[in-house]
């Protein structure tokens, strides 16, 4: 394949500049995405226990729940049922909360009935530093409200995009003959620039995915109101299609009891295992969903695919985003969704993604470092003893916000498990922001490879330091296969920092 | 081709794959949906789709954007596009109503 030499040499500028802009953002956005593929195994491990008496069992459910609306009328608006009795023993059997807008925070309370058969309830003590790390994720690191971030984060996507085509019409023709030379005693700027080429080579298809997947997650509500704008018929008014009078009257005693939901899910989808029973309450009716698994299909959402139930019949009217009963163009849609949850093919998947991510990470960080290699290369080619201000500023960025960030989201690991239910939001992103502040500072007011050597040990000794905190903690999380293999990914995340710390050390 | 490419004038390029390059893409939509007849339903599939199909279109702008020899031809190419897109989009929809 040959490109025009022009051709080339203007997207290898336009990769550049996209590159320098958008990676450290993306660094931020790979590092706690590749963290949020457990967040739900991450939250169990970081909230405390429930301190309810034991869950009562699916077939007493229905007592519980009548008590529960007799003491709490506005629980009926908005209330969830645990099925899984595993689940149950740890976040309650049945929890409500205000219904709210899907990115709203709100309290979660829990009940159960104990010894006396009398209702006791108490909020649910939920860490929030799992979904603190999924936020980071989804704001490229950016602690702004959501909507603006959400666009800063759309404009990152844009920009990677056009770095990722640019990096293949640029690099890809010349790639072939040297893809998987690493070479190790070429110098800073050969060393960096081929791991860049392997990494970005053998991860391309992910980051397509990444790419097109994030910049339709930020834009989306703004497309589908152009959309509804352009087409739609003179007089039709906007119809959500699960608010269609799916529901019947509100009435607690003719809804079909929730073993009996379950048993009808499971009649009319078997390998499909039902997880929860989601109760809303819409313009006056009830609506049920039930989300779960299938681990043969691809899931809609980062951990569930849903159906939507008649209540009173437990009959299923909407499986549109059901795994394996969806239609052709459902399943085609719902495999764009669970090709960036990495929601498809089980654990081992999941586990391959936090690998892709990882290397995504490091993608951008080897960005960083072979341009501030090529820049320092070409000011000494020019006689200039001392390097310029902009290559000194953006290598202490290089250096401070990825290790801020690592420093920081190990730091909120650490500390969750001692903080009063695990963590809430505020006190979370205090300690994340703080730390990486620090680091950001450290990076501008010590001397360049002192500081490098100060972030990579610290921010590796925190990391390292997470399962001892669980374990201190007396979290039963290293017993588990997930808590297990996470803490082993933490000690081999920190070792290697902490590894490359010293090498430095001694190289300097 | 006796010009050659390269990065200055990358500016105008951009902006116009951004602006005039995001507008076409609003047209294009337009024009698929209602050839498609898509229905307007806010995550109908249809609606889905023509999403994924803005994005694609706006992104491969984008990227392609620094192949125009000028940004004065980009905001040429891409102006005419415009008129013609939107032109059949205004017939489409004439025909579908």
């Amino acid at each position: 394949m040959k490109i025009r030499q022009d051709i080339v040499s203007t997207y290898r500028d336009v990769h550049s500049w996209v590159g320098i802009i958008s990676a450290l953002f993306l660094f931020v956005a790979f590092y706690a995405g590749a963290i949020s593929m457990f967040e739900e195994s991450l939250q169990n491990w970081l909230s405390p226990p429930v301190t309810l008496p034991a869950p009562p069992s699916l077939e007493q459910t229905p007592d519980l729940l009548n008590r529960v609306f007799e003491a709490h009328p506005e629980a009926r608006e908005n209330y969830t049922i645990v099925l899984n009795d595993e689940a149950a023993a740890r976040q309650g059997r049945v929890r409500w909360s205000p219904p709210g807008r899907p990115h709203a925070r709100v309290p979660v309370t829990v009940a159960a009935l104990d010894e006396q058969g009398e209702l006791v309830s108490g909020q649910l003590p939920l860490s929030e530093a799992a979904r603190f790390v999924d936020e980071l994720h989804q704001q490229v690191g950016l602690p702004l409200p959501h909507e603006p971030a959400r666009l800063v984060m759309g404009l990152v996507a844009l920009l990677y995009s056009v770095a990722l085509i640019s990096g293949v019409i640029a690099f890809l023709p010349g790639l072939t003959r040297m893809l998987f030379a690493v070479r190790a005693d070429g110098g800073a700027r050969k060393k960096w620039l081929d791991f860049h080429n392997l990494l970005g080579v053998f991860s391309l298809p992910f980051h397509i995915v990444m790419a097109l997947t994030s910049v339709a997650f930020a834009f989306h509500d703004q497309i589908f109101t152009m959309e509804h704008f352009l087409l739609s018929k003179r007089g039709a008014a906007i119809v959500h299609p699960q608010g269609r009078a799916h529901g019947q009257p509100h009435m607690q005693q003719v809804l079909l009891p929730p073993v009996a939901v379950r048993d009808a899910v499971q009649k009319q989808v078997p390998g499909f295992v039902p997880e929860t029973l989601t109760y809303t309450l819409m313009h006056g009716q009830v609506a049920l969903r039930v989300a779960g698994h299938d681990d043969r299909y691809s899931l809609r959402g980062p951990t569930a695919g849903f159906a939507t139930l008649n209540p009173i019949t437990g009959h299923i009217v909407s499986a549109d985003y059901l795994p394996g009963h969806q239609s052709t163009g459902f399943a085609v849609l719902t495999t764009f969704f669970a090709l960036h949850f990495g929601s498809f093919g089980g654990t081992l998947v999941r586990w391959g993604y936090v690998v892709l991510g990882l290397g995504g990470a490091f993608l951008f960080y080897t960005g960083n470092r072979l341009w501030i290699a090529s820049r320092r290369r070409r000011e000494r080619s020019t006689g200039l003893m001392q390097e310029t201000r902009g290559t000194w500023f953006l290598q202490a960025l290089t250096a401070g916000c990825p290790l801020g960030c690592i420093a920081g989201i190990s730091a909120v690991f650490c500390a969750a498990p001692f903080l009063s239910y695990g963590g809430g939001y505020v006190t979370v992103s205090a300690i994340y922001y703080s730390i990486f502040a620090v680091f950001m500072i450290s990076g501008f007011i010590m001397p360049p490879s002192f500081a490098l050597r100060l972030q990579l040990s610290v921010a590796g000794f925190i990391t390292l330091y997470i399962p001892f905190a669980a374990a201190l903690a007396t979290r039963p999380v290293l017993m588990s296969p997930t808590g297990g293999s996470l803490s082993l990914c933490a000690v081999l995340v920190g070792a290697a920092l902490v590894y490359a710390g010293l090498r430095r050390g001694r190289e300097s | 081709m006796t010009t050659t490419l390269s990065s200055r004038g990358w500016l105008p390029k951009v902006s116009a794959a951004s602006l005039a390059g995001a507008v076409l893409t609003m047209g294009l939509t337009g024009v698929v949906g209602c050839l498609s007849g898509s229905d307007s339903m806010p995550r109908s599939m249809s609606a889905q789709f023509l999403m994924w199909l803005a994005v694609l279109v706006w992104v491969a702008l984008l990227g392609s954007c620094f192949l125009f020899r000028s940004g004065r031809q980009a905001w040429l190419v891409l102006t005419g596009a415009n008129i013609l897109v939107w032109g059949v989009y205004v017939l489409a929809r004439a025909a579908v109503l």
